[in-house]
């Protein structure tokens, strides 16, 4: 199966946004006649993966190299580069071209910026002495689709840029990814934003219209009713949660890059030992379609419901043999299932191996303790045990967060002799990091209450489930805890925010709700809020919200998403945009390695 | 300005990490520790800055005594863990009474490290 994901069910058409930057992609390699050698960052090689195969590349007689600090080994006389607007990389663009130049070649250079260029980056281009050389260009590539409802802008470090280093550019990135989709679906009239860089997008969107306005008159009804923008920010409890879903699970334990998991082909079946096997991961694979957004232990059982059954067929048809030929059409199609069974059945087991641990069970139990906020004591004690006995830092750091939040913060006593434990368990090179975590204001020192429970209360985060294989309340998804920032959506598309306003004060950020330039009266009837009613009447499709989370959103929120859409009366589909797909091991990495590098 | 230079001399130590001569290490650290000293609100990493100047000395002098170059760069309890871990108890217990160490994660410390030494013994007697 492909890595690519099949978009053909999506409720936009993702495909030809796809086709899009294929298309401009393919346009800039046309316009370098002659072989050429095309170097691309590690990151963005993976990015470009979910948009065409390499062997399209090939066929333009282009060669593929990863850049890196090492210097170019390539026969081509001339060079591609195709970074994202990076520092680093820059420097390692400046390397090689001196590198060619000590050994006498003579070589044409381009530079495509992705997305776009970067003051600074030509700044350290100028520095080298190499901005002479090059050709600059840019390649406007912002939203990827992931999947037919998940669309990506595959920024790993946009969180930490906004909330430790105040570099807002990602915000922009986030604008005009926006602004791009408008141009293809038509202006979105209903802009809701809650938090900092939220209302600055949209600002910014704004802003973009006016400068570069899509036109409204030939575009007919926009496609595209409500697009919600949520900081990460807002909500860092739900991230700091251990996932529970299996796609959940799957990222937690394995890590999803670019829509597919890389596990050892032992624990697939294969026999080669060492060998490492990809497995793409997209609502291309029904199964998996079916099973991603479930609980893990109802995923066993469904699989393992799908494998008795077969198996019953097969009993069926060896010991009968008076099959009419459609029968046995319909048995070796359902045969044809098999492979992606045995995947799951691979990748669930392999879970369960995880997940069945005493830890993990302890651990969650924690984080519900920490939750329903009311045994201080408890909590603060586990975390004290899990410091000291050194297990891995993200994991001490997801809880504290976890807890820091839901209290306001630690009393100074326990916050400081906290950070002294995991200065002296963990080394005196995390001192930056705690520093950090302090500035974002992710672990603090108590001043003061915590409205924890007045918000969770209000937005009833904590739910009782009563039957977890048919839930009927998004909180199924973390066993009895409802992800705030999904919350916060469904006031959002059912009421606006004004209901909810005095509870939007308690999180942090402004928020903000907008109508835009709408052409025609019937069309703003149309909008959302003023009843499911005309929506689901309108030309036979429901509305359609764009959901965006600046700064990452988690897997089991897209589920709690998906899961809201394909409730009975409910008006509308969702289409979520990101900066990236995140846990929260995935967002307190980078937190970790920039403080740990000394920040320069 | 002093806080911004104390933030940056908080980095500072962090780059020069991994050099071999341990002596300006030391003293940039302590650096840190005085420049922090010089505010208020930066106590506690005043303290830590005074903890990890510490900490480099005792693990230099470490390293002379054992004649092994294992100990620089390591976190307090890692210090007391290869202590343990290399039979060498006294030295374990000086580390910890000079940081204070609490009585719970020394016990955690010395169990796990005798257990992956394999020192069935002298876990049970202690």
């Amino acid at each position: 199966m492909a890595q690519i994901p099949n978009l053909d069910n999506a409720a936009l058409n993702l495909t030809a946004l796809r086709e899009q930057s294929q298309k401009e992609l393919l346009s800039i390699i046309k316009s370098i006649r002659g072989k050429k050698c095309l170097v691309i960052d590690p990151k963005l090689a993976g990015t470009l993966s979910l948009i065409l195969q390499t062997s399209v590349l090939k066929e333009y007689g282009t060669e593929l190299r990863i850049l890196s600090a090492d210097p170019l080994q390539t026969e081509c006389p001339k060079v591609v580069y195709l970074v994202r607007s990076q520092l680093n990389f820059m420097k390692f663009v400046a390397n090689q071209i001196k590198n060619d130049e000590s050994k006498g070649l003579q070589r044409e250079y381009h530079l495509y910026f992705v997305p776009r260029r970067i003051v600074a980056c030509e700044k350290i281009l100028e520095e080298e002495k190499v901005h002479q050389k090059l050709t600059i260009g840019e390649y406007p590539l912002y939203l990827v689709p992931l999947d037919e409802d998940v669309l990506s802008l595959e920024l790993d470090y946009s969180l930490q840029e906004c909330l430790i280093e105040g570099d807002t550019s990602s915000v922009w990135h986030v604008a005009k990814a926006i602004h791009k989709l408008e141009f293809a679906f038509g202006v979105i009239p209903n802009i809701r934003a809650k938090g900092v860089a939220s209302t600055k997008a949209a600002e910014l969107l704004n802003h973009m219209q006016l400068e570069d306005p899509v036109s409204m008159d030939n575009m007919g009804i926009p496609e595209i009713d409500t697009v919600i923008l949520l900081d990460r920010e807002v909500d860092m409890v739900t991230p700091m949660c251990s996932q529970l879903t299996y796609e959940g699970l799957l990222d937690e334990m394995l890590e999803i890059h670019n829509g597919s998991v890389e596990v050892d082909a032992s624990i697939m079946g294969a026999q080669q030992d060492g060998k490492k096997v990809k497995v793409p991961l997209n609502s291309s694979d029904k199964l998996y379609k079916e099973i991603r957004d479930l609980n893990l232990h109802v995923v066993v059982q469904v699989v393992r419901q799908k494998a008795t059954s077969i198996q019953q067929d097969y009993a069926e048809v060896k010991s009968t043999n008076t099959q009419s030929v459609s029968e046995l059409k319909d048995f070796v199609k359902r045969l044809h299932s098999l492979p992606e069974i045995a995947r799951h059945v691979n990748l669930a087991q392999h879970l369960q191996s995880f997940a069945a641990k005493p830890a993990f069970h302890a651990r969650v139990e924690i984080e519900q303790i920490i939750l329903e906020a009311h045994t201080y004591e408890t909590c603060y004690e586990y975390i004290e045990e899990i410091i000291q006995k050194q297990e891995p830092i993200e994991t001490v750091l997801r809880l504290l967060v976890l807890f820091s939040l839901t209290n306001a913060g630690l009393p100074k006593k326990n916050f400081d002799y906290l950070r002294r434990e995991i200065l002296h368990s963990y080394g005196f090179e995390h001192m930056p990091l705690l520093y950090n975590l302090e500035k974002a204001g992710l672990v603090k020192r108590q001043e003061s209450r915590t409205n924890w429970p007045v918000i969770s209360r209000a937005l009833q985060l904590i739910v009782d489930i009563k039957d977890p294989e048919n839930p009927d309340d998004i909180a199924y998804i973390f066993a009895g805890y409802a992800p705030l920032s999904i919350r916060l959506v469904q006031h959002a598309v059912r009421s606006g925010w004004r209901s909810i306003e005095e509870l939007l004060k308690l999180l942090p950020g402004p928020h903000m709700d907008l109508k835009r330039g709408v052409s025609t009266i019937s069309s703003s009837e149309l909008l959302p809020g003023s009843g499911s009613q005309q929506s689901t009447d309108r030309v036979g499709h429901r509305s359609l919200v764009l959901v965006v989370f600046i700064g990452g959103v988690t897997s089991a929120e897209i589920a709690a998403l998906r899961f809201l859409s394909a409730q009975e009366g409910m008006g509308y589909d969702f289409l979520v945009a990101t900066t990236k797909v995140i846990t929260g091991n995935t967002l307190l990495r980078p937190i970790i390695a920039s403080s740990k590098e000394g920040m320069i | 300005l002093l806080l911004k230079e104390s933030r940056e001399l908080e980095r500072n130590p962090m780059a020069s990490k991994g050099s071999p001569l341990h002596g300006p290490q030391v003293r940039l650290v302590e650096q840190a520790h005085r420049l922090f000293a010089e505010t208020k609100e930066h106590l506690f990493e005043s303290k830590s800055a005074e903890e990890h100047a510490k900490l480099l000395r005792v693990q230099h002098q470490l390293e002379v005594s054992t004649k092994q170059a294992i100990f620089v760069g390591s976190s307090v309890s890692d210090t007391i863990k290869t202590c343990i871990v290399m039979g060498n108890e006294r030295a374990a217990v000086k580390v910890k009474s000079e940081f204070k160490v609490p009585d719970k994660r020394w016990y955690w410390l010395k169990s796990c490290a005798l257990a992956t030494v394999g020192n069935w013994d002298a876990l049970e007697t202690f």
